[in-house]
């Protein structure tokens, strides 16, 4: 499903992910986990079309994204850490416009936003402006332009920060469900817990390399092995680098 | 003072930071940059010398009338600055996050006041202050005054600028505390109706025409030189723009000791304005803060959203991606009202001299060479309109994605698909307003010359319009939401002068085949139109080459790394 070759992106003299070589299959959730400057957001970001690599290739489905981009991100869906919306515009208005972008139908987009209304809990709110939204707010509306075209592919940068604990409990309830049903999912959070809760895969990068890459269960197994928590193998093994 | 000199300190650091970095791009950047910097100054230079040489050798008008002209154009400045400075304060001093982050600090509010004042003046002044000096540099050499002249100008006209930026902050605050008792909307109506009734006093008490009129009465009895003080309306002395021409008009005329008098109360004036703006914000600006904060949160929650025309449920004929994009930018133009207001008032400052031009008749006042100047001025003043139209619309249309480009960059929406439709409506308007300009101000020369014009302005504006979408592209601020900030920033005044150029370089050519026109129209000789639309050619080749390579670095600019 989404491959990354020989992946890197340098700004300047300072390499921020240094050719990482990762695949990822379909149904995965993948937790991309690293400290704070390991190159997760970097890498998200090529991914997602934000930042081009320096070297190497990310294919989706066999295509190479930065050859087909138009083609690739039909099918993916992008969740940034910083959930910026257009001040002026109002939740629904956004959300009208990010289906607009996908080509999708008026119809097809009222019934997601409806759907997403109830999933999400936005009804309230989703007529204001988003100059008026809280940070969680606003991160419940870039996640449901996310979803509004159905992608195969779902790119995910700290999808927690700021949401409240039940909303926090939604958005783990609806990742779980859309991998379920085929999406792929890749995610970059910091928080442990939810990489243990709801991930299928999981890769650690470490100053722009991959220090680890495996199932969940085999996580588990060296956790266990090394009589360690998670949070103290994960300290364990990006100080080892 | 300490503190104020801590927090400056580090936003020159800032400031300075944000050009140093050394790569092969950025260093093409400043040159190319400088480059533009240094042949404007050099045009400028060329340009004040040859205009001052014509209107005072060629045309004669006098020492006295060309101050009288320039009180003017210094009049329509200091308005220009003044409203500038109210609307750029309302963003920096009200709206920033840098204020509110000072705010959580152990800073006086009087202090962040004064930095911000400050801060704003020399961000958006620092380019025009620059400018400046190449016109001063002109005027002085022309006039063969000292280096001491050159250095009292420079002395006079800061602070002029400054008095008008004190006043700005001083209504500002005025408008924000007499908001809360009459409502924000009546106060910006009065005081929009108020600048317009200063603007129509000034020019009727103040009326070129009958300063011409009146001073060629004496003439040729008395020289044009000498000092018609009398004909100036005694409220028009009590004015900082007449305080400049005048001391300007006694250092050409060798009488230090006015022009000192003058340079005085210019200073005077400036000190005052200046304190009594930061009084005032020792006394109000933290109340003002919070009101505002108030007035905002009150009107936030009455607000209702209209389904309006553009809302998106509506059903559009438009295919999706260009329907999204282009509801999308009206949506928040029109809900902006830095954006729709200023829009607002150049239109209506452009309908005023489309009025104003299009009762003149030129041809016939006996004078080919007087009548090609008249003619290309009113043409450079439309390419200025333009030129100020594209520079605050265009330039900051890719800027003003923001922070919420991840969307656009993210989504399958082709590159071309998304240049064509941010620039499409603005530009349209600004098409359709050189095409009124062009008409109006030529449709009494002839079909020839109307059809001509019509040619050159629609040629002219897109390059103008190209000039900025791709400027603003190079110098993208995806972090600054104002709109106004953007059009005043370093990349936007480099963009005007290369479109200063463009429209010098225009009038330059276009002199030649007019002169030709007007000549063969005093004669009864026949001319043919031919000969006349052969001239599109040295302006219609670098034209294109112009708009094809500023389309290309907007196009690469959206390609950049986000």
């Amino acid at each position: 499903m989404l491959e990354l070759l020989n992946l890197e992106k340098t700004f300047g003299n300072f390499t921020a992910v240094n050719r990482i070589n990762l695949k990822i299959n379909k149904g995965e959730l993948f937790g991309f986990l690293g400290p704070n400057g390991a190159g997760k957001t970097t890498t998200i970001k090529m991914i997602a079309g934000l930042l081009s690599p320096s070297f190497g290739n990310i294919y989706l489905d066999g295509i190479d994204i930065w050859l087909k981009p138009i083609e690739s991100k039909m099918k993916i869906g992008y969740i940034p850490d910083q959930p910026f919306l257009y001040d002026k515009l109002t939740g629904k208005e956004f959300l009208y416009f990010s289906g607009g972008l996908y080509n999708l139908s008026k119809e097809v987009i009222k019934n997601k936003i409806d759907e997403l209304t109830e999933q999400l809990k936005i009804g309230s709110w989703i007529d204001k402006r988003s100059e008026e939204y809280s940070q969680g707010m606003r991160q419940r509306i870039v996640i449901a332009s996310s979803f509004l075209h159905e992608p195969e592919l779902l790119i995910v940068d700290e999808p927690m920060i700021g949401l409240d604990p039940q909303s926090a409990f939604d958005v783990k309830k609806m990742l779980k469900e859309k991998a379920k049903n085929g999406t792929t999912i890749f995610m970059s959070t910091h928080s442990l817990n939810v990489v243990e809760e709801i991930c299928t895969h999981v890769g650690i990068i470490n100053k722009g390399n991959i220090i680890f890459n495996d199932t969940i269960k085999v996580l588990h197994n060296l956790k266990d092995e090394n009589n360690h928590n998670l949070e103290e193998l994960f300290i364990q093994l990006t100080n080892e680098e | 003072m300490k503190q104020i000199a801590h927090i400056l300190k580090f936003k020159i650091i800032e400031f300075l930071r944000l050009d140093t970095k050394f790569t092969f791009n950025s260093i093409a950047k400043s040159f190319g940059s400088s480059l533009i910097y240094i042949v404007f100054a050099a045009g400028g230079f060329q340009f004040v010398q040859k205009l001052f040489h014509f209107l005072i050798i060629e045309i004669k008008i006098g020492l006295f009338l060309l101050h009288e002209f320039i009180s003017m154009i210094l009049f329509i400045f200091f308005i220009s600055v003044n409203v500038g400075n109210i609307i750029v304060s309302y963003s920096t001093l009200y709206k920033s996050n840098e204020i509110n982050f000072f705010f959580t600090k152990p800073i006086l509010p009087a202090r962040i006041f004064a930095i911000k004042f400050l801060d704003n003046f020399f961000y958006s002044s620092s380019t025009l202050i620059m400018m400046l000096f190449s016109l001063l540099a002109g005027y002085v050499v022309y006039f063969k005054l000292s280096v001491g002249a050159f250095l009292l100008l420079v002395l006079n006209f800061i602070p002029l600028m400054f008095s008008a930026a004190s006043l700005g902050v001083i209504i500002l605050l005025l408008i924000i505390r007499s908001a809360s008792r009459f409502g924000i909307k009546r106060i910006i109506y009065c005081l929009g109706s108020l600048y317009f009734l200063i603007i129509v006093f000034f020019f009727n008490l103040n009326s070129p025409k009958m300063l011409v009129t009146t001073v060629l009465r004496y003439y040729p009895f008395v020289s044009k030189d000498l000092y018609l003080g009398d004909l100036i309306p005694p409220l028009i002395k009590f004015l900082p723009n007449n305080w400049f021409a005048q001391s300007a008009y006694w250092l050409v005329r060798g009488d230090i000791s006015f022009s000192l008098a003058y340079l005085l109360l210019q200073l005077v004036l400036s000190l005052l304005l200046f304190s009594a703006a930061i009084y005032l914000g020792h006394r109000w600006y933290f109340k003002t803060w919070l009101l505002n904060a108030k007035l905002n949160a009150d009107f936030v929650s009455k607000r209702k959203e209209s389904k309006s025309f553009f809302y998106f449920e509506n059903k559009s004929f438009l295919k999706p991606q260009t329907e999204s994009i282009l509801k999308r930018d009206l949506l928040m133009f029109l809900r902006e009202p830095s954006q729709y207001i200023h829009f607002l008032v150049l239109f209506f400052l452009i309908g005023i001299f489309i009025f104003s031009v299009s009762g003149i008749k030129f041809v016939g006042l006996g004078n080919y060479n007087l009548q090609t100047i008249i003619y290309l001025s009113l043409f450079l003043f439309n390419l200025l309109f333009i030129s100020t139209l594209s520079l605050r619309f265009i330039f900051p249309l890719i800027s003003l994605e923001g922070q919420a480009y991840w969307k656009m960059k993210s989504s399958p929406v082709q590159n071309n698909l998304f240049l064509r439709n941010k620039i499409v409506i603005l530009g349209s308007f600004i098409l359709l307003s050189a095409l009124c300009l062009s008409f109006f101000s030529t449709y009494r020369f002839g079909t020839v010359l109307t059809a001509f014009s019509a040619l050159i302005s629609i040629l002219a504006a897109i390059t103008i319009i190209s000039i900025n979408f791709g400027m603003g592209g190079l110098y993208t601020n995806f972090k600054e939401k104002n709109a106004i900030r953007l059009s005043s920033s370093q990349g936007a005044s480099l963009s005007f002068l290369i479109n200063i150029v463009y429209m010098l370089f225009i009038v330059l050519v276009l002199y030649k085949p007019l002169s030709g026109l007007f000549l063969s129209i005093m004669t009864n000789q026949t001319f043919t139109s031919t000969t006349f639309y052969w001239s599109l050619i040295p302006i219609g080749i670098p034209s294109l080459i112009l708009i094809i390579t500023f389309l290309k670095i907007a196009a690469d600019s959206i390609k950049k790394d986000f």
